[in-house]
């Protein structure tokens, strides 16, 4: 019997001891809930696990963030946040993580990735990547392919809306063409004008492309 | 036998969602009864627009065209046993068109499974998932009702007549009679965020083989792990730390190395069969012992934890009601080392590991004596882990390969014992909703003591040695999983046995079927 009191008595104190520090240890805290945590701490304790704390990820799944337009990035935490970009691994991940954002908060994870320094991947084939600078400058006259760069800028670096291209993984600006291309996940906002430029891009133009961006700095 | 004797389908709309119904009348036994199957997995509160919503739509058509004939193949070829499964999924699928009705942890995050378990398939963790663990599941948003819980229904065939070997493997659950439909068990879940630095996870079970003989069904206490957890980031550190109570050694690992979230975890599959395993993989002290430990993982690289186990009585016993009343004391602080060394590239992870388990057992254990001295044997286990994960989309690939050894050395006098297991499992999963996995196991164990001057193999004081026959074993497992929804996983198992209870002699009569629908919400 004793035994059993001591055991509620455990359990209660350590209830207590949670629900007496019910407000967020804002520092260190993973708390998706709580509109006082800083852009900077849900940046460090959460988005860093997928995207790395300098915004360069290692998995080409998660985009890197290093260096990003903070227009474009608010506009994809809105669009994750209502649901209006609803790519496969965008609302399996994102609708989750940016459900409870505050515009505060998505304005200063924008501007905490535009402070960190992008890093490029290394160029595997040298061949693919003269083909991507040319398409990505010039465009695919044959296919009414409009130069990249015209909208991105020379270097990828992007502006307002348009989202720095340059250093983002092979991978993941591949898997996003094909989400372009082949569906309406992405067609809320600025993603709307990417589908014709992706639908007239073949494969292997896409990969040059891409092959291309992910060395640049 | 049963047959569908027709289907009928139905559409439904509610707000912007629409969810289509399949009623199958099926007949079985004489009796008629029918089943609804409704695939819809993106939940009635979520909003999308008309272009996405009629592209999942005819994606769900197409997966539920594809299940169709798999649910008739299965509910001719197994009477019940379809029928139940089949009832299953479509309760749990119905289920899941709340998007509330999900597990807590997904609740808690907003994240799909996919984000923690690789290619959605548990128990396996993504790097994700790990860091969700060690941080002590206090991302995301604490729940109101932080509740959860799974089922498992499951049929197992063997030959033999005796039945499946596997029955009692795997914490030792209860034995199923040979081809019959059962159902397995259900585990309530509780716990999840509490504060921004503590959390936990506790399991209550109900298995429904666990009482008297294996007849009747008992609720027990299962798993439980509180953590504290801090997590320093800066530009050149990346930290985690914590401290961590758990009842079960190797609960508190991140990887799918230990018997607890490891090798053949779904409740009442085969396993290794009859083999004794080491205690990491075991469980055997699951659930009678509590430990404390303290664990940082430095820069995504090392991993080190440190933990002591005693016997979990007293204060504690609330964590260490077994499912068969029986509990096993060990003497003293029982120490418990892990170091793990991992690395993450493109999209490949990779660990190397080691763990030390080092457990003195009393001698007079399993309740009749209780904790009450005299000679213990110690169990030193040694185990080195390796895992390597792809994790893209749509291909996740998990590879996990464990090799445990354990000494027993005899208190009591008398020759030490050894275990030794090797374990390999790989697995892959395509866009998270169909799978496929193949394990392997070699467990060989000494009995040292058995001589055909003493058959029994008792020891010097009298008392028995833990190892008295060679039940070693060696086999496969292949296996294919479908996951409908997120939720919702039914797979078949195929154990092959080239070696069981020491001899390879007539092992294949050991060979086990195994099919088993799972569901968490």
């Amino acid at each position: 019997m004793n035994k059993a009191i001591l055991s509620v008595v455990l359990g209660a104190a350590l209830l207590a001891t949670g629900c007496s520090n019910l407000k967020s240890d804002t520092e260190s805290t993973r708390d998706l809930n709580d509109p006082s945590v800083s852009g900077r701490t849900l940046a460090e304790q959460v988005c860093a696990i997928c995207h790395g704390v300098d915004g360069n990820s290692t998995n080409p799944v998660f985009p890197r963030l290093a260096g990003q337009q903070p227009a474009y990035l608010t506009e994809q935490l809105k669009a994750f946040r209502s649901h209006d970009r609803s790519d496969v691994l965008g609302y399996k991940y994102m609708w989750g993580i940016a459900r409870n954002l505050t515009n505060k908060q998505i304005d200063e994870l924008a501007a905490y990735y535009k402070g960190q320094t992008p890093i490029p991947g290394a160029a595997k084939n040298a061949g693919l990547v003269a083909q991507g600078d040319a398409i990505f400058h010039h465009g695919v006259e044959a296919t009414s392919v409009p130069a990249c760069a015209s909208c991105h800028g020379p270097q990828g670096h992007g502006h307002d809306g348009f989202p720095r291209l340059a250093s983002q993984h092979q991978d993941y600006i591949l898997k996003q063409l094909s989400v372009f291309k082949h569906t309406n996940d992405r067609y809320a906002g600025m993603g709307a004008m990417m589908s014709p430029v992706a639908y007239n891009l073949s494969g292997d133009q896409a990969r040059a492309v891409a092959a291309y961006l992910s060395v640049q700095r | 036998m049963a047959a569908i004797e027709s289907v009928k389908k139905f559409f439904l709309t509610y707000k912007d969602t629409l969810i289509s119904f399949y009623v199958y009348f099926v007949r079985c036994d004489g009796v008629i009864g029918f089943f609804v199957d409704g695939l819809l997995t993106w939940g009635v509160r979520e909003r999308m627009n008309v272009l996405t919503f009629k592209k999942k739509f005819n994606l769900l058509h197409k997966i539920e065209s594809m299940a169709a004939p798999m649910w008739r193949a299965v509910a001719q070829k197994v009477t019940w046993q379809g029928v139940s499964i089949a009832l299953l999924t479509a309760v749990s699928t119905v289920a899941s068109m709340d998007a509330a009705a999900l597990p807590l942890f997904a609740r808690q995050t907003g994240q799909n499974c996919q984000a923690c378990h690789a290619g959605g398939k548990f128990p396996e963790l993504t790097p994700y998932g790990r860091m969700f663990k060690l941080t002590g599941y206090t991302l995301g948003k604490r729940q109101l009702i932080p509740i959860a819980a799974t089922l498992s229904f499951s049929s197992t065939s063997a030959p033999s007549a005796s039945g499946a070997p596997g029955g009692a493997q795997n914490g030792g659950t209860g034995t199923q009679a040979n081809g019959t439909p059962t159902f397995d068990k259900a585990s309530l879940f509780a716990g999840g965020k509490l504060t921004d630095s503590i959390g936990a996870m506790a399991q209550y079970t109900f298995n429904n083989y666990a009482g008297s003989g294996h007849q009747s069904g008992r609720m027990y206490s299962n798993n439980a792990d509180i953590r504290y957890a801090k997590h320093i980031v800066n530009d050149q550190t990346d930290l985690v730390w914590g401290i961590d109570v758990n009842n079960n050694p190797g609960f508190e690992d991140v990887w799918n190395s230990s018997g607890v979230y490891g090798y053949g975890v779904v409740p009442g599959a085969t396993g290794t069969g009859s083999a004794l395993l080491p205690m990491l993989l075991s469980q055997q002290l699951g659930q009678s012992v509590v430990g404390a430990g303290a664990y940082a993982y430095w820069n995504k690289t090392l991993y080190v934890d440190l933990a002591g186990y005693r016997t979990g009585d007293g204060v504690f016993s609330f964590l260490t009601h077994n499912y068969n009343g029986q509990q096993t004391y060990i003497q003293g602080t029982n120490p418990y080392v892990r170091v793990a060394l991992t690395h993450d590239w493109g999209t490949s992870n990779a660990m190397i590991g080691y763990t030390y388990l080092d457990a003195n057992v009393y001698e007079s254990n399993f309740g009749a004596f209780g904790n009450v001295g005299g000679p213990t044997d110690e169990h030193r286990d040694n185990m080195v882990d390796f895992q390597y994960q792809y994790l893209s989309d749509p291909h996740v690939v998990t590879v996990e390969m464990e090799d445990a050894n354990e000494q027993v050395l005899y208190g009591g006098g008398g020759a030490s014992d050894s275990s030794n297991a090797f374990q390999a499992k790989a697995s892959y999963t395509y866009e998270a909703h169909y799978g496929t996995a193949l394990s392997y196991f070699n467990v060989t164990n000494s009995s040292n003591n058995v001589t055909a001057a003493n058959p029994s193999g008792t020891l010097a004081n009298g008392f028995g040695a833990f190892q008295t026959a060679n039940l070693g074993s060696e086999g496969w497992t292949p296996e294919v999983f479908f996951m409908p929804v997120r939720n919702v996983r039914i797979g078949l198992q195929y154990t092959l046995f080239s070696r069981d209870n020491g001899t390879t002699l007539n092992a294949s009569q050991n060979d086990t079927t195994f099919l088993y629908a799972w569901t968490a919400f």
